[in-house]
């Protein structure tokens, strides 16, 4: 903690100073002045925020979630905690409206004002936002020993070009749904591999059981991207080489991962078609009607399931880290949204303090309770409260521990595109290593 | 304080008969040029600008860059892909739109019981926003629960379920019928008004030298109809030429770009990727087929009325 405390609060003295002066007095004579005269440039500015008789103002911006409460009240909750900072909370729109929200915050980053000084981004914004100089990196105020608090995939998410430039916040990714009384008659055991999860599938739809063995989402969509990602590293391939600039997408690993969905489909036949033309919803609505043996989805599915106004399944659904390939690790493509400091904020070591605090052992907590969102620090997945109210959400450590990042590229807005574009006409047409060629020769070209 | 109101008092009469009656027209012209000029010419001029600049809001580019995005759009299959699903979409659905709408024209015309209700009631699809017809077509062509597989499939035309929507060979189709049904009575009540301007004495002379129904209708009814038959198709061509909502709720393009429009396309280099610069090249290129299109119309309609006369 040393580290981030020195910025903070030597920053913020000259405030504090004035603000409760009563109450600091004795520190005026000694160490206050010392502090005030080795500040420089921000004793300027505390002076003059001193005079308003107000805290310094930064503000912050998030696309807005819902819960028990809403980020406003998470900001009010800061406001009052303490009195050198004082936060103005930016609603941008919901986490639905994702190019919106991105939208939003490029135009106000770009604009280099410094406003909003602390934003929540997509993980996918990341390498985007570092490359072009808008996110401050967090290095100095977050050592490595502070970072093995979080997940090491959030982690790995959040550094580009060897910096950390986003602090972890809270995070989703995608998971293997199981129907528990289905499993229970055709094999008995979670299927850890893809061939052996495709032989119960195939099984259980056989019997008619289920009409759908293994159901997941293959329209040309962000969601096609976050599946391909998972069986791709599950069969330890990879969309881009390590140092992102070329593809590795034509590889035999990734060849043979979309081989087998585009399987699903056409060979084995455990997939529906209409898998081709479903994102999540979709998807999601013949598994909680009971039609479905397995599923890949996010973790807002698990409510639903046992949700009995919803559901046919109350009860009856587990949740696994999704199969791996033989000599791969099973992989779940992260999501959630992570925390950023404006690099052009004129309230550094206060935006810092609020990215403190917001990420904090205490704050994630709350939002884990409050807003149903998983906290990027293990620890408290062993919490006994959210263990209690959250049942679900504790179970999701070791799903979270594979937890990949999608490519980390600054261009990943283009590269996304092609992805999708790519991917969907593999699965289509099933000239898989021809459309992976045309693909990687595509990548490169944006990535290069 | 006399002296300068006398002086500004002879002074206007006087200025307004110096000025000629030309510029005076001028003069009163300007608000409506420059409020026409500040949201219909500068954008478009500020678009075609915005073409020749790598403006990126991601790079933080923005430099003059002359006819690169031009050279990389003719080499972009990803653009042409979409140029000929919209020219396709376009193509289709306005002479489907067309020939249904002249039909329903005609009837409408015609006096029946109730016509003045089936008039009204022919509208509602019409008025309906795209993007609720666009779930309701979504639903109704569902691979799994849609209306349009059950009735196939129990009429004995299908033998499994068809998932529309996830197919390349059907996606488009459905696109198309989707807007058919929509727009079909805007059509139909462009051309109802054209049929009505047709005047009855012809056609009753036409009734007593013995001409049938289908003689009338294609020696009156269709010539005299055809400038308006144009325009309308124009007005469609060109509206359909943008179609965006139908694709962006139903495919978002797929499946494998099947369904990618330009209109779609331009959305998705502007505003997912946030090149200014070459989403610009592209929506000028829209701007450039649509002007084609629209000459085309012109042209032909030109010669049309120059034959009549």
């Amino acid at each position: 903690m040393t580290d981030i405390k020195k910025g903070p609060v030597s920053g913020s003295k000259p405030v504090a100073h004035v603000t409760i002066a009563d109450r600091r007095q004795f520190l005026i004579g000694s160490a206050g002045l010392l502090g005030a005269a080795t500040l420089g440039l921000s004793t300027g500015l505390g002076v003059r925020r001193a005079r308003a008789q107000s805290r310094a103002e930064i503000s912050f911006a998030s696309a807005a979630f819902f819960g028990k409460e809403t980020f406003g009240d998470l900001i009010k909750a800061f406001n009052e905690s303490q009195d050198r900072i004082l936060v103005k909370n930016i609603e941008l729109p919901p986490p639905s409206s994702s190019t919106e929200v991105y939208q939003g915050l490029v135009q106000q980053l770009a604009r280099r004002t410094g406003t909003p000084d602390v934003f929540s981004q997509d993980v996918i914004w990341i390498a985007g936002f570092a490359a072009a100089g808008w996110a401050l990196p967090l290095d100095e105020y977050f050592p490595a020993d502070k970072r093995s608090a979080y997940f090491s995939g959030t982690l790995n998410a959040c550094t580009y070009d060897g910096k950390l430039t986003a602090l972890p916040w809270f995070m989703d990714s995608g998971m293997f749904y199981y129907r528990k009384d289905m499993l229970e008659k055709h094999g008995g055991k979670v299927p850890e591999n893809w061939a052996d999860m495709a032989t119960i599938a195939a099984a259980a739809q056989k019997a008619g059981d289920v009409d759908f063995g293994y159901l997941w989402q293959g329209k040309q969509a962000e969601v096609l991207v976050c599946d391909a990602v998972e069986i791709i590293t599950s069969n330890n391939g990879a969309i881009l080489a390590p140092d992102g600039k070329s593809s590795l997408i034509n590889q035999k690993a990734a060849v043979d991962a979309i081989q087998f969905l585009h399987d699903t489909v056409n060979g084995t036949k455990i997939s529906p078609q209409d898998v081709l033309s479903w994102d999540e919803e979709p998807s999601r609505q013949p598994f909680t009607s009971g039609k479905a043996m397995f599923m890949r989805n996010w973790s807002y599915v698990y409510p639903i399931a046992q949700d009995a106004k919803a559901s046919q399944v109350v009860d009856k659904v587990g949740v696994a880290p999704l199969p791996a390939f033989p000599g791969g690790k099973s992989s779940a493509c992260l999501g959630g949204y992570q925390l950023g400091v404006n690099a052009n904020s004129k309230q550094r070591e206060a935006a810092i303090e609020l990215l403190t605090w917001l990420s904090s052992t205490e704050t994630q907590h709350r939002i884990a309770l409050n807003f149903g969102l998983a906290p990027t620090r293990p620890a408290l997945f062993q919490d006994e409260k959210i263990k209690t109210e959250q049942p679900f959400m504790a179970s999701l450590e070791k799903v979270f521990t594979g937890a990949t990042a999608r490519p980390i590229t600054p261009e990943y807005a283009k590269v996304t595109l092609a992805l999708q574009s790519g991917i969907s006409k593999a699965l289509v047409s099933g000239n898989v290593q021809a459309e992976m060629d045309a693909l990687a020769a595509q990548i490169d070209q944006i990535v290069g | 304080m006399t002296a300068a109101a006398t002086v500004s008092g002879i002074g206007r009469p006087r200025l307004g008969k110096a000025l000629p009656s030309a510029l005076w027209a001028l003069l009163l012209l300007t608000p409506a040029f420059v409020s026409l000029a500040s949201v219909s010419f500068y954008p478009i001029i500020n678009g075609l600008y915005l073409s020749l600049t790598n403006t990126s809001l991601i790079t933080q580019e923005n430099e003059f860059s002359g006819f690169a995005n031009y050279v990389q759009l003719w080499g972009d299959a990803q653009f042409w892909n979409a140029w000929w699903h919209t020219m396709w979409f376009t193509a289709a659905s306005t002479i489907l739109e067309t020939v249904i709408g002249l039909g329903m024209a005609l009837i409408l015309c015609e006096a029946f019981k109730g016509r003045g209700l089936v008039r009204a009631a022919m509208l509602v699809p019409w008025a309906m926003p795209t993007v609720v017809t666009s779930k309701m077509f979504g639903w109704l062509f569902d691979g799994q629960n849609g209306i349009i597989n059950y009735i196939l499939l129990h009429a004995g035309l299908i033998d499994q379920k068809v998932n529309w929507y996830g197919s390349p060979d059907t996606a488009m189709t459905t696109i198309i019928i989707a807007d058919v049904w929509k727009t079909t009575p805007f059509m139909a009540l462009l051309l109802l008004t054209g049929l009505q301007t047709v005047p009855n004495s012809l056609i009753e002379a036409a009734r007593m030298d013995g001409a049938k129904g289908w003689i009338t209708f294609w020696y009156i009814r269709l010539p005299l109809l055809m400038p308006t038959l144009l325009i309308a198709g124009l007005f469609r061509a060109l509206d359909a030429f943008r179609v965006f909502d139908l694709v962006y709720v139903l495919t978002g393009g797929g499946p494998a770009d099947s369904t990618e429009t330009l209109s779609t396309l331009s959305y998705k280099v502007l505003f997912s990727t946030l090149q200014f610069g070459y989403g610009s090249a592209v929506s000028t290129a829209m701007f450039v087929t649509e002007g084609i299109i629209a000459l085309a119309f012109c042209l032909y309609l030109i010669r049309q009325i120059r034959r009549a006369q």
